[in-house]
């Protein structure tokens, strides 16, 4: 079960990079959080850790809904262009993700036996980042950027349920804390002055 | 402790009322007493951690923090703020300043990041308290760079804690844990998180290839906000440098050397350049502000701990001074350093700025000469004893030539200073007068003996 979230969670991201309206960004950053929800529910159910399945239920109210529906808002509110091109074309994009897959497995060789049933996953949550890195360098409009920047929080949120089964509760609450106030931010520079 | 963080919360509440200058300065000043106690009196819990090493570095960004609370009564009048801008400023100081003492004085290495995404994020707003198209760009720029480089600290971080958890369990978050169990925890992992955590620290001071955002920023906004990115912010992403290399040092001392070296000469080469074709104050700070932190970063994996302290007071207190000191310089006009140092009616002014502008590229007394001199020889030492002697004397040496352009541009810039400005009468505020006697007394007592064996024994 976990094995076929985690190829979701992937996959929903690779999509991200891939697309050119702004509507089916936020489509795909919510399915990719509803993942990374779901991820750490059936997780902290099966090692018995109710703070991660907190993680998980406000990871899906958070991420799933709310952050979604406050930036679609925006694109409405401040009449932002809906359509978003990548810089890098995306003939080459699909060479390049793969290449990045197999160098972060190639980087995570050596530790295999340390992490019996995890190693898999530290290696795919460094190549979400990697990935979500990608996102920000080829997208030009800030409210991709800000998606590739959402996409890095899952992919920590991800190292942070697998590699280490849990962070601390008050760091959790500490990251959902600063995701609000970045939201918060958002607003206000789009208030007073519009995007550039 | 609490004490210490109570300042810029009431700083923070009291920027919803009518702002009293003067309140909000004292108000600032009264960390000051907190800091020198728990100088005297460290102790170490789950979530804080006070040594001789983090109650310097405190000490050092709290003069600083004073300072830019004192450079609010002269700022409305010097920058034409208006009573709201003003507040927004106070506001999102006080924010700021929490997060960065509670960075500084964090065991937890979440705290610490939590801080400073508190600090990042209470920027993003400081920079655009004059408001215009220019600083509304640059905030939003520092937004994602600030944002990206914030969420790599905190990936290396989750591995590195990855990493030690199996061995210390929850105590794996801890710094104190951390560097006191360092060889028992897996190498390879913790190098993967470090490597990723030091980047984005080095993103965060302005580090090759990220070299251009930081004097971007420090442009647009107002120039408190340079002062704070030199002396407070930068304090505490060093810290965390610091300590996290501490641990490195015991995994794999090679692998730091050649990681951190490498990195700081990519930095040093593009940044002495960028020095050389400044056309700007504040540009010519920041980014020689890029270059120490450089330095300090190679004194202190080189084992040179006193030079990398002594260089990172002497730095944290004469940028500070020369960005605030640009609001004196530049207020006839921008973007150019001709006449900048003359048409004072006081001559103290423009020799105090000279003497700073000066003591920032090493020449003596400065501490810069001192512990550049200590930072160096520590270089050469650790270069006797490692595999690749020539490698490392030719990196030595290749440094020392681009500092050497540095300290050519600084020198030029002085002399084109001083060339005489008729009929400019430039004004200087009491404020800004006490402002650069404070910094001018603390880089005194920082040249003291006592200081010196203080700052000498806080590693050993």
């Amino acid at each position: 079960m976990i094995n076929i979230l985690m190829g979701l969670f992937l996959a929903t991201l690779i999509s991200e990079l891939f697309t050119t309206r702004l509507y089916r960004l936020f489509a795909w950053y919510a399915i990719n959080s509803l993942m990374l929800g779901l991820i750490a529910i059936y997780n902290g159910n099966k090692i018995d850790d109710s703070a991660m399945i907190i993680a998980g239920i406000l990871t899906l109210i958070f991420k799933f809904i709310i952050i979604p529906y406050i930036l679609k808002y925006f694109v409405g509110h401040f009449g932002i262009n809906r359509k978003v091109t990548p810089s890098v074309p995306i003939h080459y994009a699909i060479i390049l993700v793969p290449l990045m897959l197999v160098f972060t497995f190639y980087l995570i060789t050596p530790i295999i036996k340390n992490f019996t049933f995890t190693s898999n996953y530290v290696a795919i949550a460094i190549s979400a980042l990697f990935l979500s890195l990608v996102m920000i360098i080829e997208h030009k409009d800030m409210l991709s950027k800000i998606i590739g920047f959402l996409s890095i929080e899952n992919s920590l949120f991800l190292l942070g349920i697998t590699a280490t089964n849990g962070m601390p509760m008050l760091v959790e609450l500490g990251i959902f804390f600063d995701l609000m106030m970045f939201i918060v931010v958002i607003n206000l520079l789009f208030k007073y002055q519009g995007e550039q | 402790m609490v004490f210490i963080l109570l300042p810029p919360v009431i700083i923070f509440i009291l920027s919803f009322f009518k702002i009293n200058k003067f309140f909000m300065a004292t108000v600032a000043s009264m960390v000051l007493i907190p800091v020198i106690y728990i100088m005297f009196n460290p102790f170490v819990n789950s979530y804080f951690y006070v040594d001789k090493l983090n109650s310097y570095i405190l000490l050092i960004s709290s003069i600083v923090g004073i300072v830019v609370g004192l450079s609010g009564i002269s700022m409305p009048q010097r920058l034409k703020l208006s009573e709201n801008a003003i507040k927004r400023f106070y506001r999102f100081f006080g924010i700021f300043w929490l997060g960065v003492n509670i960075s500084i004085l964090s065991n937890n290495m979440g705290l610490y990041w939590i801080g400073l995404e508190f600090a990042t994020l209470s920027t993003v707003y400081m920079i655009k308290v004059k408001n215009s198209p220019f600083a509304n760009r640059e905030a939003w720029k520092y937004l994602i760079v600030g944002a990206i480089a914030i969420s790599l600290i905190l990936f290396g971080i989750i591995l590195m804690y990855a990493s030690a958890k199996p061995v210390l369990g929850e105590k794996a978050m801890d710094f104190y844990s951390l560097v006191t169990n360092a060889k028992q925890i897996n190498g390879y992992l913790f190098e993967i998180g470090f490597l990723i955590a030091v980047t984005g620290m080095f993103i965060k001071m302005g580090f090759f290839p990220m070299n251009l955002w930081l004097s971007d920023i420090e442009r647009s906004a107002i120039y408190p906000v340079g002062a704070l990115f030199s002396g407070v912010l930068e304090s505490a992403i060093i810290l965390g440098f610091f300590r996290l290399s501490q641990i490195e040092m015991a995994i794999n001392y090679t692998h730091l050397i050649a990681f951190v070296y490498i990195y700081a000469i990519f930095t040093l080469f593009m940044v002495s350049f960028l020095i050389y074709r400044s056309k700007d104050f504040i540009r010519l700070f920041s980014l020689s502000g890029i270059e120490h932190m450089t330095l300090i970063a190679l004194f202190w994996v080189s084992g040179g701990y006193f030079a990398a302290l002594l260089h990172f007071g002497a730095h944290a207190l004469f940028k500070p001074a020369l960005f605030l000191s640009v609001g004196i310089l530049e207020q006839k006009r921008k973007y150019m350093f001709k006449g900048a140092l003359s048409g004072f009616k006081k001559p103290i002014i423009p020799i105090i700025i000279s003497l700073l502008l000066l003591g920032v590229i090493s020449l003596p007394p400065s501490p810069m000469f001192f512990s550049e001199i200590y930072g160096f020889k520590a270089m050469i030492d650790i270069s006797k004893h490692m595999n690749y002697f020539l490698t490392m004397i030719f990196a030595v040496f290749i440094i020392l030539l681009l500092i050497s352009l540095i300290f050519y541009k600084f020198v030029t810039v002085y002399q084109e200073g001083l060339y005489e400005e008729k009929d400019a009468k430039k004004i200087v505020y009491k404020s800004e007068i006490i402002i650069l006697a404070i910094f001018i007394i603390s880089l005194i007592a920082l040249l003291l003996p006592q200081t010196f064996s203080y700052i000498e024994g806080i590693m050993s």
